[in-house]
């Protein structure tokens, strides 16, 4: 009865089902609704879990594809299916999404049953994007998973400024992606449908290629973010809650990297060569712009939002390489950046949880009171800046790798991001960590307790898993990008 | 012997003619008890025998003998296709939840005239006819009855200088606009003698450039259409001619203000239909660019006044003008989907119009000095707290006449714009997916203040009864429904057009 076939719908429909039985459970039940939602989160991981079990390596095509039918009369259909590419995505959104619960345990109190049925909701948009097969369908999610962010921020953030963040965080990606929505109605006219391996079998001209690849990297650009249009990061990251900037971090960024894999690249190839010095360049100027700007941030929350600008910008560079090692080094770097940048937001959440305060200036010599957290933040620090052994280590150095084949001057700048990295990650390390306690802001310190201790196992075992034997996430992914190069050249 | 009653010409109008008697039997019985002391509430028997009235007439109206007929009668004036059909049950069933949402709203505005009603449904009967005219004076005699009924129902809060005012400026632009459709169809009929749609057809459906038998010249004609468009337009309340419309909407009691903002449109676009798809395709091309001009225009207007408006009705005026700019977007493609899409973009605007205006009446101020609704963006403050599930249903309709996503606002949304690419009309389209951001800050102010912001000094409000409860679930179910399952909308607004250009 049950075919493995259908295990991908499965996925996606339980986060739904739970938002339903949630919704029915009365507010004041404050403890069953949180047990509810983390059961159906880790759930849905287990289930993600067997999708990567049962995950045939050995083949670059869409696998677990589904067909439902919508709109028949004008030919859009809801197509779903994963391939290497997309997989690793889903489990990273499976797997947050649980610590995201078990982080927001005690610090939400207010509207708590909105809060996980916001966190459902978006994870069952997110989940959709990330295997959905139809350029009409991926940009309406894409655009759905705004709507309980924007929630998340303007409901459960911290401070006065979080309607402005909220709005920010709205209207530019909301103004980045209708453009692409004229792209897609465009690309509907001419070819009739949206289906995407449909789509594959259609070459565009060169002219069009140039004018649709520009929309489409507008609306992806924002999402990443580039440099010009990256200032709503900043903004929303330090007003979210800290699941919220979890999620922000380790997932929806990766929403502009997956949308360059799955429809910039094949879709308009000519157009991204065409293209690849400008983006090098952009992305050479975010990779060191913001890594600077960090470095003089004063609020811990911005700091890290700001290197979370910087590791996207360098995945980009590694996947305008256009070369097998380029491209599966920007996913496993993307992968990575999701475990370290989204513990490193919940190691914030710690600290913001018991004091209430972001600055750095209030908090030093931690290691003396709470050595468990600081081990933890050592860990992660080092993650960041890329160590050898951890998770960014391997990604970076693919993507240098494989940029340097290409563009030496740009590995070169690249490079110095992760010197730069260094730079602010162990100074703001260095702030919190040593030096005196400072006891005349903060007078009581607590270590980490157990719930918060196995919030950051997951993430840890992740990052020294990819770091240590990467090739169990890398041949996975191996014969889609190898699919994908074929799809680009010839 | 009941199929021989059943069968005589006046059968094509039977619902009219059935609404016409009812309403005077009405007024019969609203004059008999006034003057009677035992009944002070006498507005709540005619609502609900208005509704019930309604009912039976759509039960007329969804009668199968008669759909399949296409009967055109009283010396083809006036006629009964499919577009009528439809349009007339959409108009019914809106009308019906309309005085239902109404009731509340009277008793506590104190108006408890029984005429009120009576001309609500005399509007409705003009609508009706407005919807199967098929000839130019049948169309402007039902233009006439129903704005009429609107003037009245306009002005109808005597002790309100805005609610006068509001009545005077209706009727004074009104007046004129109607004397400009008078104007137009006097000119036409002077050039080609009839006023029937039909003829107009067979007069003009074949091309009189250059090389044809009867050399015609077109420019009065056209020239004549130009008012007869003006006209409409000034109904419709597009961007140059809309300046009435905001005061109007502010001025007037919400119940009426409800009724003109939802009901008439499909009706004026009906009539809209007949002439230019219908009588004067031929000349379509003349006047494409002229109303893509006015659609822009109005979209522009629509998105930018709207920002800076504070009042919810003169907000929801705003954003009726861009709805009515995007409705007008499709229209001006000329093409068999452009038709399509207008026709789904239009239901969706009655539904989710419905929506929002059913939840403007159910939030009732609690407060026991001033009888007043809300008025102010900043009276809903409190909503979520009093209320969360109004709260939120006015935040998935808002977010879906913004056109995001899960809702079916998004798709029609998407529809407009689609045609309008297909016929080429790219600057256009890309103008008015920007001017959708726009509006859509606008949209987002209200869930930000029900949501973001917080405020000890708010507003609390009464609890809803759970019929009404019922009427906005159901809405809101549609408004999902039909995104997840769009074929209804898409094969039955097929039909429809397949019908009216073939």
């Amino acid at each position: 009865m049950f075919d493995i076939q259908n295990l991908l719908l499965v996925i996606i429909i339980l986060p739904l089902l739970g938002s339903g039985c949630l919704s029915v459970i009365s507010f004041s039940n404050q403890h069953l609704i949180r047990s509810l939602a983390l059961q159906i989160s880790c759930v849905t991981f287990i289930f993600s879990l067997f999708l990567w079990f049962f995950f045939n390596k050995s083949l670059g095509t869409f696998q677990f594809v589904n067909k439902l039918f919508w709109i028949p009369t004008l030919n859009l259909n809801i197509v779903i299916g994963i391939d290497g590419i997309s997989i690793f995505f889903i489990l990273l959104t499976t797997l947050l999404i649980p610590l995201c619960f078990l982080t927001s345990w005690n610090s939400i109190n207010k509207n708590l049953k909105e809060f996980f049925l916001a966190f459902l909701i978006m994870e069952f948009f997110l989940i959709i994007v990330f295997c959905v097969l139809d350029l009409l369908l991926f940009y309406i999610f894409f655009e759905s998973v705004l709507i309980p962010m924007f929630l998340i921020i303007g409901v459960w953030g911290s401070r006065e400024r979080k309607i402005r963040a909220a709005y920010f965080f709205f209207l530019y990606t909301l103004l980045g992606s209708l453009l692409m929505l004229l792209t897609i109605l465009y690309i509907y006219y001419q070819v009739g449908t949206t289906d995407y391996e449909t789509l594959l079998t259609f070459s565009f001209s060169n002219h069009e290629q140039t004018l649709l690849w520009l929309a489409f990297f507008i609306s992806f650009a924002a999402k990443i973010p580039m440099v010009p249009v990256h200032l709503w990061l900043p903004e929303a990251h330090v007003e979210a809650p800290t699941a919220g900037s979890v999620i922000l971090a380790g997932i929806l960024l990766k929403l502009g990297t997956y949308g360059f894999i799955r429809f910039s690249f094949p879709l308009f190839p000519q157009a991204c060569f065409y293209f690849a010095p400008f983006v090098y360049s952009v992305s050479v100027i975010g990779v060191i712009y913001t890594s600077f700007t960090a470095i003089r941030q004063t609020d811990f929350k911005r700091i890290i939002a700001y290197t979370s600008v910087a590791h996207m910008n360098l995945v980009m560079i590694g996947l305008f390489s256009f070369n097998v090692i380029g491209i599966e080094g920007a996913i496993l770097q993307s992968l990575s950046h999701g475990f370290v940048a989204s513990a490193l937001f919940l190691i914030i959440g710690v600290v913001y949880e018991r004091h209430h305060t972001r600055m750095v200036k209030y908090y030093g010599g931690l290691v003396h009171l709470m050595p468990i957290y600081i081990i933890i933040f050592l860990f992660f620090t080092m993650a960041n800046i890329g160590l050898p052994g951890t998770s960014s280590f391997v990604g970076e150095f693919l993507i240098l790798v494989g940029s340097f084949k290409v563009n030496t001057t740009v590995t070169f700048l690249g490079a110095t991001g992760m010197v730069l990295g260094g730079c602010y990650s162990l100074w703001l390390f260095n702030r919190i960590a040593y030096g005196n306690l400072k006891t005349q802001y903060v007078k009581k310190y607590v270590d980490l307790n157990k719930r918060e201790f196995f919030t950051f196992l997951p993430l840890i075992l992740g990052t020294l898993l990819t770091g240590i034997y990467p090739d169990l996430f890398l041949n996975s992914i191996h014969m889609s990008v190898n699919m994908l190069i074929e799809l680009m050249y010839f | 012997m009941t199929l021989n009653l059943l069968t005589f010409k006046e059968i094509s109008i039977l619902p009219e003619l059935f609404l016409g008697v009812s309403i005077i039997y009405l007024l019969i019985h609203g004059i008999f008890l006034t003057v009677n002391k035992d009944h002070p509430l006498i507005k709540n028997s005619l609502i609900y025998l208005s509704i019930l009235i309604l009912s039976m007439t759509i039960f007329l109206l969804a009668n199968d003998n008669l759909t399949v007929l296409e009967s055109t009668n009283f010396n083809y004036s006036v006629t009964n296709d499919y577009l009528s059909f439809t349009s007339k049950i959409l108009i019914g069933t809106t009308s019906i939840f309309c005085l239902f949402m109404f009731n509340q709203y009277l008793t506590d505005q104190k108006i408890n005239h029984f005429e009120y009603v009576l001309l609500i449904l005399f509007s409705i009967l003009g609508l009706f006819l407005l919807c199967s005219s098929d000839d130019l004076l049948t169309a402007y005699l039902a233009i006439e009855l129903q704005s009429l009924s609107f003037y009245v129902i306009a002005a109808f809060k005597k002790n309100s200088t805005f609610s006068v005012e509001a009545g005077l400026k209706y009727f004074i632009l009104g007046a004129f606009s109607s004397s400009l459709f008078l104007f137009g169809s006097s000119l036409i009929y002077g050039i080609s003698g009839t006023i029937n749609f039909d003829d107009f057809k067979d007069l003009y459906f074949y091309d009189f450039s250059e090389n044809s038998l009867n050399s015609f010249d077109s420019t009065l004609l056209q020239f004549a259409l130009v008012f007869i468009l003006v006209s409409l337009f000034f109904k419709l309340a597009l961007a140059p001619f809309h300046v009435w419309s905001p005061d109007v909407y502010e001025g007037s009691p919400s119940s009426s203000t409800f009724f003109f903002a939802v009901v008439p449109k499909i009706a004026l676009f009906v009539l809209l239909l007949r002439i230019f798809y219908y009588s004067f395709y031929n000349f379509f091309d003349n006047f494409r660019y002229f109303l893509v001009l006015i659609s822009v225009f109005s979209v522009l207007i629509g998105s930018f006044v709207g920002l800076e408006q504070r009042k919810l009705k003169s907000l929801l005026a705003y954003s009726s003008i861009s709805h009515m700019g995007y409705s007008l977007l499709a229209f001006s493609t000329g093409t068999f989907e452009g038709l399509q899409m207008l026709y789904c973009y239009l239901t969706v605007y009655m539904l989710s119009g419905l929506c929002i205006w059913s939840i403007f009446f159910l939030t009732r101020l609690k407060n026991k000095y001033t009888q007043k609704q809300n008025k102010d963006l900043a009276d809903l403050l409190l909503l979520r707290k009093s209320n969360s599930f109004l709260a939120f249903s006015f935040s998935v309709v808002l977010l879906s006449i913004a056109g995001f996503p899960p809702m079916i606002g998004f798709l029609v949304k998407f529809g407009i714009f689609l045609v309008s690419i297909e016929a080429s009309l790219y600057f256009v389209a890309l103008i008015s997916i920007l001017c959708s951001v726009i509006s859509a800050f606008y949209y987002l102010r209200i869930v930000k203040v029900m949501y973001f912001e917080k405020g000890l000094a708010g507003k609390l409000y009464y609890p809803i009864t759970s019929q009404k409860a019922i009427i906005v679930v159901l809405c809101l179910f549609l408004l999902f429904l039909l995104f997840i399952n769009p074929t209804l909308l898409y094969l039955f607004s097929y039909k429809l057009s397949l019908l009216m250009l073939y």
